[in-house]
């Protein structure tokens, strides 16, 4: 188990090494002086043009791109992300106030489309063809064929515009306290977690029906075991594994999926910040904004790929079944 | 000689399976369904002059965000453009954008699978790596950073949904070329002295194309919506395009939201009715070829 | 005979398979009785409903069958007897009985067992459904269990998982588990087809020497004429969803009377009953189970199928409880 884990770990290296230079790439090509990215804009405005070409010399900003590249890297490691062309403020500073209400989000809207996706996936597999199953099953596409955008839009216009449940604009939970926080919560968790649910519920559904086919269930039943214990502790664990690398492969999307709905709700997280920024031109802040997006995403789903190994002793004990090499 | 008869029977009775799939396929009432709005609807999209006498594009001061109703049928926007023809005339560059990019990503998936999946070794680890790699960075992320360097519009939106689109495609594609490379007919086939590439694209592909089918009715829906919610954004196509994310664009404000909501309802509609239309064949079709896969 | 003797009794057992628009009659009206103590062997080739049979009894069959007739009598030893089919899938009557009083073990040992939990657990389960000891008292019973199913090492085996079993050692885990419970009566299909020939000897050897100890019941399922010659007291052969002919080993491998059992008998290499016979397949192919001939059902590929045959055939005792569904065997008179 630990050499899968070192393995696993190790692997994240070149991945954030790639993913950090083609963002860095993107940076060069980005119409914006590199400069303007690294000091702090009180520091620019009582420079003449020289003291500006001497600053990029002294800066590196003239060495060889790979060069560039090497120290911007270490700069972010050290937390040093720059800062922001557009309001001056340091990237590290508005990284540290909005991630966590984006991670908040992403989590919330995982647990509510889990939930809701298990659930009813398997209450479709055990009664398959009756009612429920048929029922959940037209639900299930018409929630993988909505825009997510959508969904949150008739949202906001149902339950907090209308009905007066939510508020319409979701501020921060900066200073609301715990419970303060979660009713600006609901609405964008729930709509995000949405479409994921019903990807989740059609699949689990599959995954169950298949599970349930297998000798070991029947031996299970041939024990004497009473059916929910068939189902929940023989047949729904086994087809935990394929459900969670669904949601590994979904990850990125919900993650993508939480820059839209910030928008919608007006929800101050990491998402709504990069769209202000993209409309700035703030190419900086941009990029550094994908590329943590990009890690939180990779490091979620080696997580959610590490619980995997734990619950699958072919996995965690080396066996002959894949994915331990 | 031999093969030729092998290749003739081969296609007679494929012909014949075909025929019972097709069948099958007719007599599943939700793919049916499925197909019907789809077609309808690009039928509706491609016949938009004919539907409707407004263009698209014209901005009238006059009857600016008129509510539905008179002559025009789903109102005016902001500008007082007909919100119908819109629709209409956005269709079909948003579906344009969705089937181009799943084709593509489905040619280029299918080509560089079947090449790893049969060749193997170096080529093929390299391509699981990119692979891991275009599917880790979200989606959304991954076109804001290469419509920063390429630049937006609508055929670089198409460039980067194949980019992002092959992975799916390139795997499936590839595990059915593991397994059926060891089967017996492949073995029969390099017996009969029949190239690499002839044994890869003649022999062993045409058994993959069901799942790739499956596959591109999959992406052909995931695109559209992406396409939806980078334009909603105002990411993805240049605001002068009308698509169907355009459209959508106006209902970020809470005031359209509120009082005109003929703006953003039929559209999101729309996009929803056509990629459920387009979800319903797939589910249909993947039935039909194998009830069991997942 | 008294009906004491007999553990299990099944009468005109009717199950269907829903395989589309489509019903098919995988058993058609099996009548059926088990000795206690003994073995019955259950032969056919694959297809012919003997699993199917296997898994009415249990009332463990996939959801697309339904028992539609028929009546399967258990009678445990000091227990009033009943009727198995009288009871829902789900009854605790029946749960109360599987892994209990009939235990069930399965062809394939690989998928037959858990993957994602130990071997120990998967076998202290059953014995702590069926009973109320403490999971250390049970721990211990798996163990005693293990060992005279001689795996070596039992006590460091039981924290193994499956894929850690060889298949042999698996089957026998399997057996285990079966027995574990003490049960009168245990199912064994096709227990050792999945398995290498020399493992199979060895897997026979053990169910044959845990009877002798134990004292309990065997049907055993299976299509290779070798087992049954080998373990069975009782034949009972089945094609196309009905039983052709019942009779004890004597009666099917010496006095063989039902031409289908005939054929069968001359199609296999049976160890001792004449090394250098020429084999002979049988001719044609089974035919479809939804797309029954009238009469027997045997008829299509019958080598002495005449005029009569169309109708369906009578069963027939030609002494000494020897049962034979022809026509040509009407009367008692082996047809040579």
């Amino acid at each position: 188990m630990l050499k899968y884990f070192v393995s696993r770990m190790l692997m994240l290296i070149p991945m954030i090494l790639i993913i950090s230079f083609i963002v860095f790439i993107g940076l060069e090509f980005a119409p914006a002086d590199p400069l303007t990215a690294m000091i702090s804009p009180d520091q620019m405005s009582s420079m003449t043009l020289e003291d500006m070409e001497a600053m990029r010399e002294s800066l590196g900003l003239n060495a060889p791109m790979l060069v560039r590249y090497g120290r911007w890297l270490v700069n972010l490691l050290k937390g040093d992300m720059g800062f922001s062309i557009v309001t001056g403020t340091p990237i590290t500073n508005i990284i540290s106030n909005l991630l966590p209400s984006t991670i908040k989000l992403t989590f919330a809207a995982l647990l509510v489309s889990t939930f809701m996706g298990l659930l009813f996936g398997i209450l479709s597999a055990i009664k398959s063809n009756s009612a429920i199953d048929y029922i959940s099953s037209v639900l299930g596409v018409i929630g993988i064929s909505m825009p997510e955008f959508f969904i949150g839009i008739l949202a906001l216009l149902a339950f907090a515009i209308r009905l007066r449940w939510f508020p319409a604009q979701g501020r921060t939970d900066v200073g609301l306290g715990a419970f303060g926080s979660i009713k600006y919560l609901v609405l964008p968790a729930c709509s995000l977690g949405l479409v994921l649910a019903a990807a989740l519920m059609r699949y689990t559904r599959n995954a169950m029906l298949d599970v349930l086919n297998k000798d070991y269930v029947k031996t299970a039943r041939a024990k004497g075991l009473p059916e929910w214990k068939v189902y929940y502790k023989h047949a729904f664990r086994n087809s935990l594994m394929p459900i969670s690398v669904l949601i590994c492969l979904r990850l990125p999307m919900l993650i993508g999926g939480s820059v839209v709905i910030e928008q919608v709700f007006g929800y101050a997280g990491i998402g709504s910040r990069l769209l202000t920024a993209i409309n700035a031109g703030d190419y900086q802040l941009v990029l550094v904004i994908v590329l943590l997006l990009s890690i939180v995403s990779l490091l979620a789903s080696v997580f959610i790929d590490l619980l995997t190994a734990l619950l699958d002793p072919r996995v965690r004990l080396g066996g002959d079944i894949g994915g331990a090499k | 000689m031999a093969t030729a008869l092998v290749t003739k029977q081969k296609r007679i009775k494929k012909s014949s399976l075909a025929k019972r799939n097709l069948q099958k396929l007719l007599n599943n009432k939700l793919a049916v369904l499925g197909l019907f709005i789809v077609v309808t609807m690009i039928l509706l999209c491609i016949a938009a002059p004919l539907l409707t006498p407004y263009d698209p594009g014209k901005i009238s001061l006059f009857e600016r965000d008129s509510a539905p109703g008179g002559e025009h049928i789903f109102g005016t926007d902001k500008l007082g453009r007909d919100v119908f023809a819109r629709i209409l005339y956005g269709g079909r560059i948003s579906i344009l954008i969705g089937l181009s990019g799943a084709l593509g990503g489905m040619i280029l998936g299918v080509v560089i699978g079947s090449l790893c999946g049969f060749f193997g070794g170096i080529l093929d680890a390299i391509f699981v790596k990119v692979a891991e790699l275009v599917s880790i960075v979200p989606q959304l992320l991954l076109v804001l950073i290469l419509s920063t360097i390429i630049g937006p519009g609508v055929p670089n939106l198409i460039y980067v949904f194949i980019f992002t689109g092959w992975v799916a495609t390139f795997r499936l594609v590839r595990g059915r070329f593991f397994s059926l490379r060891e089967e017996s007919f492949v073995e029969a086939c390099r017996a009969f002295g029949i190239g690499s590439l002839s044994i890869a694209f003649k022999h062993i592909l045409p058994n993959c194309l069901g799942p790739v089918a499956v596959q591109l009715t999959l992406n052909t829906a995931g695109f559209i919506l992406q396409e939806a919610a980078l334009s909603f954004l105002g990411l993805g196509v240049p605001t002068g395009v009308p698509t169907w994310g355009n459209i959508m664009n106006a209902a970020k404000e809470i005031i359209t939201i509120t009082e005109s909501p003929w703006l953003w309802i039929p559209t999101g509609v729309a996009i929803a009715l056509f990629v459920l239309g387009v979800n319903f064949f797939g589910d249909g079709l993947r039935d039909v070829l194998d009830p069991s896969q997942l | 005979m008294n009906k004491q003797d007999y553990i299990l009794s099944i009468k005109d057992l009717k199950t269907q398979f829903k395989v589309g628009k489509r019903i098919v009659k995988a058993v058609d009206g099996v009548t059926l009785d088990v000795r206690r103590g003994k073995t019955l062997g259950l032969v056919g080739e694959s297809g012919c409903g003997k699993s199917v049979t296997a898994h009415s009894i249990m009332q463990l069959l996939p959801k697309a069958a339904t028992i539609v007739d028929g009546e399967i009598q258990f009678r445990p030893k000091d227990k009033p007897e009943f009727n198995i089919l009288k009871y829902k899938r789900t009854d605790k009557k029946l749960r109360s009985m599987r892994g209990k009083q009939i235990s069930m073990i399965f062809q394939d040992p690989m998928s037959s067992l858990n993957p994602v939990y130990r071997v120990g657990d998967q076998i202290v389960e059953n014995i702590r459904q069926h009973e109320n000891i403490s999971k250390k008292q049970a721990i211990k019973k798996t163990v005693d269990m293990l060992k005279m199913l001689s795996i070596p090492m039992a006590e460091e085996r039981i924290k193994d998982y499956p894929h850690q079993f060889s298949g042999g050692m698996k089957q026998r885990v399997m057996i285990a588990m079966g027995l574990i419970s003490d049960p009168e009566l245990l199912i064994a299909d096709e227990p050792t087809t999945a398995l290498d020939v020399t493992i199979q000897a060895q897997i026979l050897d053990l169910m044959r020497h845990m009877q002798d100890q134990l004292g309990f019941t065997i049907i055993i399922i299976t299509h290779n004429m070798g087992i049954v010659a080998d373990m069975a007291d009782d034949i009972a052969v089945m094609y196309m969803g009905k039983i052709m002919e019942y009779g004890t080993k004597e009666d099917i491998f010496l006095r063989p009377s039902h031409p289908y059992t005939k054929a069968l008998l001359k199609s296999v290499p049976v160890l001792g009953n004449g090394g250098n016979e020429r084999l002979e397949p049988i001719r044609g192919n089974t035919p479809d189970p939804s797309e029954m001939p009238e009469g027997c059902s045997f008829m299509p590929r019958c080598d002495m199928a005449t005029e009569a045959c169309n109708k369906a055939a009578p069963n027939v005792d030609i002494g000494g409880g020897h049962m034979v569904r022809c026509w040509h065997s009407k009367g008692g008179a082996p047809h040579e």
